[in-house]
């Protein structure tokens, strides 16, 4: 427990400092101040991985069980998903609200009781593991460290949480900036961003990505509930409640590629989008009794 | 098709499956209506919702089949709508497109009609290139190849002429999608209908049957495996599949690893402590008068047949019930919960190879039931050893296999579509006095950005003059 709490509390620290560093960047304009945010934010995405990998070692599995362990993949995910994306089209100030967002993650998990913390072995219908990788890693006596669907399933759906969080954020900055544009006249934060179009185009592939992990991720549960369960489906909340977050990106990509809506129409089912995702991944643990004992 | 041309499935009702509001539409409904079976608990029983709704909401709620929304009729007719709704759209979609795919290459080169597609493209580029005409076909050529695309070239009077294109399957990725859809559905049908589950109480050493097959499955063994905290880590039984009299398969399972024989799947999904079998008996021989124990119990084991020490008998351990009630209709015994509260096991009684009685021993009320006919011995229960029962589940679904093949469609289907990008470039390569305009423009399916990026890097790779286009 102490070595991946000094690690969470190093990451908490750093995502609070990257986020300050970008929030200089966007204000002051200084260009040093954006690279030293952006290799902060690498700070922070290594720091972030050694929660996981250490928390990994404690427990004796891969670190996806409670609700804690999540968030810290759900931060790690979204991290990975704005490093590429900077790197990529290299766009700042989306570091601000992305950051800011990590911050806020990192604080709520910190605030979790403890039973959602706690390091615990895995009951039996969690523990399935590959026996093609097991039988792989057993010839140089790793075959502790095999994963199974259970990991993968967590793992590919909160890759897909981490782009729609993603595509939320910008859907917001397109919507300020839609409506500064609209008014016209100068705003001087504003006016750091990119202009709408282009935060109307990344937010869409933002959830070009996220659409297909969600699936691989609904996808990867059925066939683990057909081994753990007996059947690849059984309306479960949590599974309907993915099914039901699908289906508004489904509709959100219909609408957009063949009825042409772009902007803010576009950005609203967005925005609408990520709040199911949120109930999906909190909601539905806390609210709704079913067989999904976490995120 | 020609316009005009009515074909008879071309009526008012194909044209509303066509819709993509339609699609929309229903998408959304089923997002919304999806919520209200998440809330109201599925499959319960019926006083529970009359309990926390109120009779009138619980009214509404047995009207609608909210208790059983997924399965109710007008969810399933959603659904069918929104399979209609994508079989008419690929209909009426695929072909077309499948035929631009053929014949997109454009079959003779007209310089003016280049120019203008050039101007009309969304992203164009005119780099002046010093040179003459085949130097900057080369350059040009060097440059698309070097981004992967597939190029024609064309020759006219004076200017020459390009047509390149990659990525054109991405352009099929929502066809695969939506036909991985239908497989999905499909896999889903084919299961509701002819598959069965089922679930199987099986004793530690006993066979049953498998229902719609020839084969037996026995369970040999169950045991439990804990963490050193003592927590259960895992429970697991070894079945043998039974074939014909022989043992044709062996397996352990466990949750998370199901056996599986001809179609059919054995889960691992609870255990206990049986209650109608055990593993041994001790057996006290007493003074029927006193009630005084005579020598040592002796240990009986299930199904063994032992004599009884200083009479005529033999006995037979043949059953065992944890919670002994006697229905006092038809005169039986049968276990009246799975807890041990009044345990009993039965014995036959034998005399020279013949059964003379069949006996009952309560192990809270010795000698209530006299064991032996005629005998100044009697028998009582000292004790037992239980064996533990794994409950399995039993389940053939023919169609899952068929919704495999659809998720596997779909991740090539969502590849395609959302990583694969169709782009065509059109090339006009003028030649005045020494030097070459190059003008070139494209267009892409989606992804703007990306094509922005790679148009300005072949401009830049035509470019020679220093400036930037
Ligand atoms: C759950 C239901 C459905 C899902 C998950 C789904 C999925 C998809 C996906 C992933 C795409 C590609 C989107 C993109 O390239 O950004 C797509 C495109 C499309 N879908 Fe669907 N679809 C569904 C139902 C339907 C239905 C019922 C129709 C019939 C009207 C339809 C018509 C289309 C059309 C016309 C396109 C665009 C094709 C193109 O651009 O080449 N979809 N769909």
């Amino acid at each position: 427990m102490i070595l991946s709490l000094l690690f969470f509390t190093f990451s908490f620290v750093f995502y609070l400092l990257t986020a300050l560093l970008y929030v200089g960047n966007w204000v002051f304009k200084k260009k040093w101040l954006g690279q030293t945010a952006t290799a902060m934010s690498i700070v922070a995405l290594f720091s972030t991985t050694m929660i996981l990998i250490v928390r990994a070692k404690e427990s004796g599995h891969a670190p996806f069980s409670n609700l804690y362990e999540s968030m810290m993949l759900f931060v790690w995910a979204v991290n990975v998903g704005y490093i590429a994306m900077e790197y990529k089209y290299k766009f700042k100030v989306m570091g601000v609200f992305v950051m800011a967002f990590e911050f806020l993650a990192m604080l709520s998990a910190s605030l979790l009781p403890y039973k959602f913390k706690s390091a615990e072995p895995l009951n039996p219908a969690l523990q399935n593991k590959w026996h093609w990788m097991v039988d792989l890693l057993s010839k140089i006596g790793y075959e502790k460290y095999a994963i199974g669907w259970l990991d993968f399933h967590v793992f590919t759906t909160f890759i897909g949480y981490a782009g729609f969080a993603i595509s939320c954020g910008l859907s917001i900055m397109f919507l300020l900036k839609n409506r500064a544009e609209e008014k016209g006249g100068n705003n001087f934060l504003l006016d750091a961003f990119p202009e709408s179009k282009i935060l109307d185009e990344l937010s869409y592939r933002t959830i070009a990505w996220g659409f297909p992990f969600l699936a691989v991720g609904i996808v990867s549960g059925a066939v683990w509930a057909n081994y753990a369960w007996g059947t690849y489906w059984s309306w479960d909340p949590k599974e309907t409640w993915s099914l039901i977050t699908w289906f508004i990106y489904a509709a959100y990509l219909h609408a957009r590629v063949t009825r042409g809506w772009r902007g803010k129409k576009a950005a609203y089912l967005s925005v609408a989008g990520f709040a199911a995702v949120i109930f999906l991944y909190w909601g539905v643990s806390f609210i709704l009794p079913g067989l999904h004992a976490y995120a | 098709m020609a316009t005009g041309e009515k074909i008879w499935y071309k009526n008012k009702l194909w044209y509303f499956f066509n819709s993509l509001k339609l699609t929309l539409g229903v998408l959304i409904t089923l997002a919304v209506v999806s919520i209200i079976g998440t809330v109201i608990e599925q499959n319960q029983q019926w006083p529970m919702y009359v309990a926390r709704y109120g009779a009138t909401w619980a009214k509404v709620i047995k009207t609608l089949r909210l208790y059983d929304m997924y399965h109710a009729k007008w969810f399933l007719f959603l659904l069918a709508l929104l399979t209609l709704n994508i079989i008419v759209c690929t209909f009426e979609r695929f072909p077309p497109k499948w035929k631009s795919l053929l014949k997109h290459k454009p079959s003779k080169y007209d310089p003016q009609s280049f120019t203008r597609i050039i101007e009309n493209c969304s992203q164009n580029h005119s780099v002046n290139f010093s040179g003459g005409k085949s130097a900057a076909k080369e350059r040009v050529l060097s440059a698309l190849k070097k981004k992967k695309f597939n190029v024609v070239e064309y020759d006219g009077d004076g200017s020459l002429g390009m047509y390149a294109w990659k990525g054109a399957i991405g352009r099929l990725g929502s066809d695969f999608t939506h036909i991985s859809l239908l497989l999905i559905l499909l896999g889903a049908i084919v299961g509701s209908f002819s598959g069965y589950k089922d679930f199987k109480i099986i004793n530690v050493g006993d066979t049953v049957d498998v229902p719609y097959n020839e084969f037996k499955v026995r369970l040999d063994k169950f045991w439990i495996d804990y963490y050193e905290s003592g927590q259960i880590r895992q429970f697991n039984s070894m079945l043998t599949v039974v074939e014909n009299g022989k043992d044709v398969l062996t397996k352990q399972i466990w949750v998370n690893e199901p056996l599986y024989y001809k179609g059919v799947r054995f889960y691992q999904s609870s255990y206990g402590q049986s209650w109608s079998k055990i593993e041994e008996a001790g057996i006290g021989i007493v003074n029927r008068k006193t009630g005084e124990a005579i020598g040592e119990p002796i240990t009986i084991k299930w199904d063994e047949m032992l004599p009884v020490p200083g009479t005529k008998y033999s006995m037979k351990l043949v059953a065992y019930s944890a919670d002994l009630g006697i229905d006092e209709q038809t005169k039986t015994v049968f276990s009246q919960s799975q807890d041990p509260n009044n345990p009993a096991v039965g014995l036959e009684i034998y005399e020279n190879g013949k059964q003379v009685k069949e006996a009952l021993l309560l192990l809270k009320y010795p000698g209530v039931f006299q064991a032996l006919p005629t005998s100044d011995k009697d028998l009582v229960l000292t004790g037992y050893r239980g064996i533990m029962y794994s409950g399995v589940s039993l389940n053939n679904d023919p169609g899952t296999n068929i919704v495999w093949a659809g998720s596997i469609v779909m991740g090539i289907g969502f590849f395609f579509a959302f990583f694969v990008f169709h782009r065509k470039v059109w090339v006009n390569i003028s030649e005045t006095g020494g030097s070459c305009q190059v003008k070139f423009g494209g267009i892409i399916n989606k992804n703007n950005l990306l094509f922005e990026k790679e148009l300005q890097d072949i401009a830049d790779g035509v470019n020679n003059s220093g400036s930037k286009s």
